[in-house]
């Protein structure tokens, strides 16, 4: 069984999750949810290695560092 | 506000979208080849203006605004995009229209910026883009049904095939005034009677438009710092009820921050839901496949370095041949010249001073060109974004982002472009420790200075087979000046701006193939400029030198004593006290004097000084580099130039800041001369000190 809500970072390749909070400082938020990480969007993580992740969200690629993406709570979608 | 009933000539018409929507291809597209490019006063974004010519002969100015994601600013280049928009600004016109680009395959987020131009009632057209991106991808949105939901028209294109173009010129030439239809995305009730009783007391007090009073009214219910930032804006009062406001959304658990960009979204959702038609949704699309290599914590690094290496490798011997035509050109020229004019002063002048300085800069024309094509076709391809990613785990070492790679990598062109390139970073901090290192990093201007030293001194050895010593020498330049940018960034975040780790989230456009003619067309501009400062400053700065070379005239002395007692050689001796310990002598004082304002202005200068002590001899057909190796001082038999003094000279153009139009572009950038100073200040005394200790060390290796 997967354990959610769970951070983004922790979002294996190619698994399609739910946005459920936003944990960064208020600017931070604001800019990750016009980018459109907005609460109850879908993501997709294409690439999650060491150092950042690229994820999928409105049909486009954004790359993001570990200390954001730990800051996105997503929850199961699928 | 937005002006009514004016000359299709005089309109004004402003291209808006989000970063890589095709924004300036379309531009392109719409206005062929008249543009003109200038910047916006007090920062450096660049305004790209272009006229329309319609088909009955009426034309219009268009605007290509930089991309931005919304109207609330983030950046300084999404500021000059709001603020041309809504007219806040006194240079620009504000627009009679706007095009919104919107990117087919990526309608949510798009539309978003669309949201907040129709809640500003703007008369707006929509070029829904890419449209083929969005089919190929299994998705078929009609136009017609999205123009019916928004209440504007939607016109599909493809800006890169010029399809829809004509359609697009057509609405622009009509005067459409759109009936917009009223603000359609709609608040949770408690939000939207907060919102709107705030709204009234702004449009009262403050006397706003009711879009500007909407958006002022969100601006106070949301942002954390807007009371703080306000209270000599705003009656007592009011502020008071913002506060309440505050409270009571608190108390109901409803998140300020979240719950307008959430509105909003929510009905972008059912726009999208009605006008497009979703077949299949492949997963993984080929961008993603290559990401998974180019991205890849080992393979892409590796791949990366592999790319930059090929990058200066190619610019080096690709650009040779030109720059070997070119040099000829210029030595034929000379020749001419001499052979058609009496001897005297002006012959002089011509040859030794104007076409010896400028003659020996614009020989480096080729690297320059080659150097922006190589930058051109990262950028076009969607590279770019993915070094910026591939850089960050690096650039966090030293607390910056990967989007701070951006301008280091365009400063191997130039560092103005590269200090440009900051506006997209959002903390002021961040962007103000980049700009600061980035001059560091080796632009084109000091690769003539580099090559002249390393071709005349740098002896042609091989090492461990492969290596050649020269090559091996530049690159140690180019990483000797990489380094010390990273090196004085983890400083100045460490000391000077300090700020939190920086938050990396960056857009990464999907692969294509570049578009020819948008790099050539860039390349070129740049090109250009670097020709236009060839023939205007450095064609001044090599006649006042040779001015100042050749006079005041001595009679009876060797050339050589005569460049000596000229005001140049007494400037240079001047300094010579200062330099004597990085091992330079007076004539290289010349060359640094000289290129105090730019750095090329080094060779123009060996050039223009060597050219004139030849002058009395007969005319010589010995090299630049050649005449350098050959220069010894007849007093003490000590050649100006050994392998350790251009090791030295290099290593001083490396790390000093010798650029007058970086420093013009530090002040306007940071708007105060606090900064320049400060860099300027910093960068020489550690070119100094570095040159010293080197200097030191050859001497004790070679003793």
């Amino acid at each position: 069984m997967e354990i959610f809500p769970r951070s983004l970072s922790e979002t294996p390749v190619g698994k399609r999750v739910r946005i459920h909070q936003l944990e960064s400082k208020p600017e931070v938020c604001h800019r990750l949810r016009e980018l459109g990480f907005c609460e109850n969007a879908i993501v997709r993580c294409v690439v999650n290695g060491e150092g950042n992740l690229i994820c999928e969200v409105c049909n486009t690629r954004i790359g993001l560092n570990h200390s954001i993406a730990k800051e996105i709570i997503v929850s199961a979608f699928e | 506000m937005f002006r009514e009933k004016v000359e299709l000539s005089t309109r004004y018409i402003a291209i808006i979208g989000n970063p890589n929507a095709g924004k300036t291809t379309l531009f392109n597209a719409l206005t062929g080849l008249r543009q003109k490019v200038g910047n916006y006063p007090g920062v450096t974004v660049e305004k790209k203006e272009g006229k329309i010519i319609f088909s009955d002969g009426c034309s219009a100015t268009l605007l290509d605004l930089p991309g931005t994601y919304s109207l609330t600013a983030n950046s300084p280049d999404e500021k000059v995009a709001t603020d041309v928009l809504l007219g806040r600004t006194n240079h620009t016109p504000p627009p009679n229209f706007v095009i919104c680009v919107v990117d087919a395959s990526n309608l949510e987020r798009n539309l978003y910026l669309v949201s907040q131009i129709i809640d500003y009632h703007i008369p707006v057209v929509i070029a829904l883009n890419m449209i083929d991106v969005a089919e190929k991808s299994g998705m078929t949105i009609s136009s017609k049904k999205l123009g019916d939901e928004l209440g504007v028209r939607v016109i599909a294109t493809i800006a890169s095939k010029k399809i829809g173009v004509d359609e697009l010129k057509k609405i622009m030439q009509s005067n459409v005034t759109a009936s917009l239809k009223a603000r359609q995305w709609s608040l949770p009730k408690v939000v939207k009677e907060e919102c709107d009783e705030l709204q009234t007391m702004l449009q009262g007090t403050q006397h706003l438009s009711e879009a500007d009073a909407f958006h002022e009214a969100i601006q106070l219910l949301t942002s954390p710092t807007a009371l703080s930032e306000h209270l000599d804006r705003y009656a007592p009062e009011l502020l008071e009820h913002v506060k309440k406001d505050h409270e009571r959304l608190d108390i109901l658990g409803i998140d300020r921050q979240s719950v307008f960009v959430e509105s909003r979204y929510e009905w972008i959702k059912h726009v999208c839901e009605a006008s497009r038609e979703i077949k299949s949704q492949s997963f993984e699309t080929t961008s993603d496949k290559i990401d998974k290599v180019l991205t890849h914590k080992i393979f892409g690094f590796v791949i990366f370095l592999a790319l930059m290496a090929m990058m200066f490798q190619a610019i080096f011997s690709w650009a040779n041949a030109p720059m070997e035509w070119i040099g000829e050109g210029f030595n034929e020229l000379e020749k001419n010249v001499t052979a058609l004019m009496p001897p005297g002063d002006i012959r002089d002048l011509t040859v030794n001073g104007a076409l010896a300085g400028v003659g020996a800069v614009v020989t480096f024309l080729p690297q320059i060109f080659f150097l922006f094509l190589f930058l051109g076709l990262l950028e076009d391809t969607g590279y770019m974004a993915r070094a910026a990613f591939i850089m960050d785990r690096l650039m966090s070492k030293v607390g910056l982002h990967g989007k701070s790679f951006i301008p280091m990598l365009s400063s191997f062109a130039c560092a103005i472009p590269g200090i440009m390139a900051t506006r997209t970073i959002e903390n002021r901090k961040d962007r103000l420790v980049t700009m600061l290192v980035s001059p560091l990093v080796s632009c084109s201007a000091r690769l003539p200075v580099y090559v002249l030293m390393i071709a005349a001194f740098i002896p042609q050895q091989k090492v461990l087979g492969i290596f050649s010593l020269p090559g091996l020498t530049l690159v140690s330049m180019y990483l000797l000046g990489l380094f010390a940018a990273l090196i004085f960034a983890w400083i100045f975040k460490k000391t000077l701006l300090k700020s939190d780790a920086p938050v990396f989230i960056m857009e990464l456009p999907p692969y294509k193939l570049p578009s020819l003619k948008t790099i050539i067309m860039h390349t070129w501009e740049r090109s250009y400029l670097f020709l236009k400062r060839a023939g205007t400053f450095i064609l001044g700065v090599s006649i006042v030198l040779w001015f100042l070379a050749t006079y005041p005239k001595t009679e009876r002395a060797t050339p050589a004593e005569q460049l000596q007692q000229s005001f140049a050689g007494q400037a240079g001796r001047l300094i010579e006290p200062v330099i004597k310990p990085l091992g330079f002598n007076w004539k290289i004082g010349i060359g640094l004097i000289g290129s105090l304002l730019q750095r090329e202005v080094f060779v123009s200068t060996m050039g223009t000084i060597y050219n004139i002590k030849d002058s009395d001899t007969q005319f010589s057909n010995l090299s630049l580099r050649q005449k350098m190796h050959d220069d010894i001082d007849p007093h003490t038999g000590v050649p100006t130039f050994t392998i350790l003094t251009a090791i030295c000279l290099m290593v001083y153009y490396v790390l000093a800041m010798q650029c007058m139009s970086t420093v013009a572009v530090m002040h306007r950038e940071t708007n105060s001369w606090r900064w320049p100073i400060f860099q300027i200040s910093y960068m020489t005394a550690l070119a100094y000190g570095t040159t010293f200790v080197v200097y030191r060390i050859g001497l004790l290796l070679t003793a």
